[in-house]
């Protein structure tokens, strides 16, 4: 007997989505047969904007482009300006770019853990996970002023200088964040439950992986090793020592112990670059920022998020705003494309489950 | 040093002669094509240099010059080597054709650019309202689209921002230096736009 | 013996008091995260700042909850959505304002795709502002609510029924194609 083919709206207002977006799904029984993605809900035009603002206001609105890691928007519009500019940036600066980028990624990482769990029903992990997020957020607080949103990465360098007492209290929460790690382990990656639902769900064929535009965990979940911080290092990623790990079968559970083996490794770049930190110079300073001028040129600059290649292109024409700035969040291939592939066949219950996974997120999705 | 590079370039130049290749820095070759070249011409970079891996595809408005450009970035996964292909089509009517076989991705910015551009992109059965809803004026992203007097006239402003004023100005009467005239005439905001 | 004498005035004073005490202590908030300010709402609702102690929870649909969190800036299109959740919920139903972005326009006030002023829309009871207020303003702003409420005057949805018509003339200016049903109850 066929069953009948119905239409769900799994809209913009439901529990159980990552954000402000529509899946329209056609539904046989329990069985999804086809699903076509609807953005548009966030689009603020930023381009837009920011074709009206001079390069130095243009810092405050691009943190606002993607919401839970706000840090390598910021990294990637300084680097692309200093690097039309050919602006030197001192090596302290360096390292402490590389901390603010590991501290955001480790918040980042509790944000999915939350999500993760969350849409399988197991709601103690969010509230461990985003109660102990809270104490990089104070370290935040403390260092740029702001929870979320910092505008402390600059053109040149960062803000200001690291406070008196800083590096105790940072190694004291990574402390913490290692002894949690163990109930983590017992809750979630070591829960037979969640091995038997993940497990065979949420392929992605490895043969066409590349030529689908997955990049980050996704793609490292393939069996494919590639990484924009050692395909391309930038600040001094190339003088630190970390692994970046893979994990073979191309499903969910593949990409979760990919994720688990990276929080390891980013807390132990942030030991290292703490206890290399030269001393020197925060800042080359930008003769006055409000009639500074960037000569012609472009650039296409990329930065190593959670989720995986964020990519900005940079034009400029030799006047005081931009010509055009265009932001290439690693969502927008597999928000869009991906997942409709990879939902054809899935069951009800796991369209949430899967889109956690993948790492859909419509703000960099439409800006 | 740059001897990948090198490499490259000239396997390029010789099998597209009228190509303008560049080595910008290490790590990124940048090549400006006619617009008629743009097929072959990825098609040749994915099968067989192996630049299988499509970062990104933008497009950048020149008002001045009645053209729009549209960039291709590929990258090479072995060597990390990337390619910034550019090539310019007319403004008016901007017609292409679609290259969504190549790589799936595609067809979104495809969308995208028929939504914020007005470019129309042969063989793409999916063009339509993307992210917009309802929209009946001209493509936004178009460099004489004003968008500040659209949302003063469309929405209403609470009162209050009076004080707002014009960065620039501003700053030449503090600073006694005069608004150059490039800078004028590259930006669309008027000065006496408040 | 003698019995009090209280008359039917009194009487229902007596119970609004008694009503207003029970809703301002059980307030369910709709699972929508309308704009960027939905990143401040899992800090809130966990274990460090915790808004459960205030009877705050989530609510999965427009039917069982009160309060509407409008968190952040609305682009159109998701302004003719969030109408048509506003006007499924039961009265008495109350609107916070999340944000800069709902008070004048916030940075994006010159978009063209934002609204600015969030009160020509939906009847508004307390705005909150910051970018992003932090979890202790956010339950700052819910006990203002809970006071309003106390007072007796959380009276949003009849406001939104006297001046229907004021309402959809500014609705009906920026969302071009209306097909919503009409609204009767």
């Amino acid at each position: 007997m066929r069953e009948k083919e119905t239409t769900l709206y799994l809209g913009p207002q439901h529990p159980g989505i990552t954000g402000n977006m529509m899946v329209k799904l056609k539904v046989a029984g329990d069985t999804v047969v086809k699903a076509e993605t609807h953005i548009g809900y966030l689009h603020r035009a930023f381009e837009k904007l920011m074709e009206q603002r001079t390069w130095t206001q243009s810092f405050p609105i691009v943190c606002r482009i993607c919401v839970p890691e706000p840090d390598p928007n910021e990294e990637n519009l300084a680097r692309a300006i200093e690097e039309i500019e050919g602006r030197e940036v001192p090596e302290r600066a360096k390292y402490i770019r590389v901390l603010v980028l590991e501290l955001a990624r480790l918040s980042s990482y509790q944000l999915w853990m939350a999500g993760q769990s969350g849409s399988m029903g197991l709601y103690t992990m969010p509230q461990w996970t985003v109660g102990d997020r809270d104490y990089i957020l104070d370290l935040f607080e403390e260092l740029t002023g702001g929870r979320i949103y910092h505008m402390y990465i600059w053109a040149g360098g960062v803000r200001r200088d690291l406070p008196d007492g800083f590096k105790g209290r940072v190694l004291k929460v990574m402390d913490y964040l290692e002894s949690r790690l163990k109930d983590y382990d017992k809750l979630l990656f070591q829960n037979a439950l969640f091995r038997k639902r993940a497990e065979g769900v949420g392929i992605i064929p490895k043969e066409k992986a590349i030529e689908w535009g997955v990049v980050g965990s996704p793609l490292r979940g393939c069996g494919i090793k590639h990484d924009v911080r050692i395909d391309e290092p930038y600040e001094v990623y190339d003088k630190l020592e970390f692994e970046v790990p893979t994990h073979e079968g191309n499903d969910i559970w593949s990409r979760a112990m990919v994720r688990r083996q990276e929080i390891e490794q980013s807390i132990s770049i942030v030991r290292q670059v703490l206890d290399k930190m030269p001393g020197g110079d925060y800042y080359n300073k930008v003769p006055n920022p409000l009639t500074w001028r960037i000569p012609p040129g472009d650039a296409y600059v990329k930065t190593e998020s959670v989720r995986g290649e964020f990519g900005y292109y940079v034009v400029s024409d030799g006047s005081d705003k931009p010509r055009r700035v265009h932001v290439r969040g690693p969502a927008y291939a597999h928000g869009i494309t991906v997942l409709e592939e990879v939902l054809k066949g899935a069951n009800i219950a796991d369209v949430s489950f899967i889109m956690n996974s993948l790492g859909t997120c419509p703000p960099e999705m439409e800006r | 040093m740059l001897e990948k590079e090198n490499k490259f370039s000239e396997q390029i130049q010789k099998t597209f002669h009228s190509a303008k290749i560049e080595i910008k820095r290490s790590k990124r070759i940048s090549v400006q094509l006619r617009s008629d070249l743009i097929p072959p011409f990825l098609s040749y970079a994915k099968e067989l240099l192996d630049f299988k891996h499509l970062s990104h595809m933008s497009c950048v408005d020149w008002l001045e010059d009645n053209e729009l450009e549209l960039v291709f970035i590929l990258m090479n996964y072995d060597t990390s080597i990337q390619i910034i292909a550019k090539t310019r089509i007319e403004r008016e009517n901007a017609q292409f054709v679609s290259l969504k076989k190549f790589w799936p991705q595609l067809e979104t910015y495809e969308r995208e650019f028929h939504e914020m551009y007005g470019i129309n992109f042969e063989g793409n059965d999916r063009l339509g309202e993307f992210i917009l809803e309802d929209w009946n004026n001209k493509p936004p992203m178009l460099r004489d689209f004003d968008t500040r007097k659209y949302a003063n006239e469309t929405y209403y402003q609470r009162p209050g921002r009076e004080d707002a004023q014009n960065v620039r100005e501003t700053v030449s009467k503090h600073s006694g230096e005069e608004v150059p005239e490039f800078a004028k005439k590259y930006s669309i905001r008027n000065i006496d736009d408040e | 013996m003698v019995t009090p004498n209280i008359n039917e005035k009194d009487k229902l004073r007596i119970r609004e008091i008694v009503e207003n005490f029970a809703r301002k202590h059980s307030l369910w908030v709709l699972a929508y995260g309308t704009g960027c300010g939905a990143i401040e709402i899992p800090p809130t609702m966990t274990s460090r700042y915790d808004a459960e102690r205030f009877g705050i929870r989530g609510s999965a649909t427009p039917r069982q909850a009160d309060v509407l969190l409008i968190t952040g800036y609305l682009s159109t299109k998701t302004l003719k959505r969030v109408i048509r959740t506003y006007e499924q919920m039961q009265a008495p139903k109350y609107v916070i304002g999340f944000g800069s972005c709902t008070i004048n326009g916030g940075m994006y006030w010159d978009s063209y795709n934002t609204i600015n002023a969030l009160d020509r829309y939906l009847p508004v009871d307390v705005y909150i502002n910051g970018c992003m207020p932090r979890p202790e303003a956010v339950i700052q702003g819910f006990i203002k609510l809970q006071n309003i409420i106390a007072e007796g005057k959380g009276n949003g949805a009849e406001k939104y029924q006297e001046n229907l018509e004021w309402y959809r003339e500014n609705q009906k200016k920026i969302i071009h194609n209306w097909q919503m049903p009409d609204y009767n109850w």
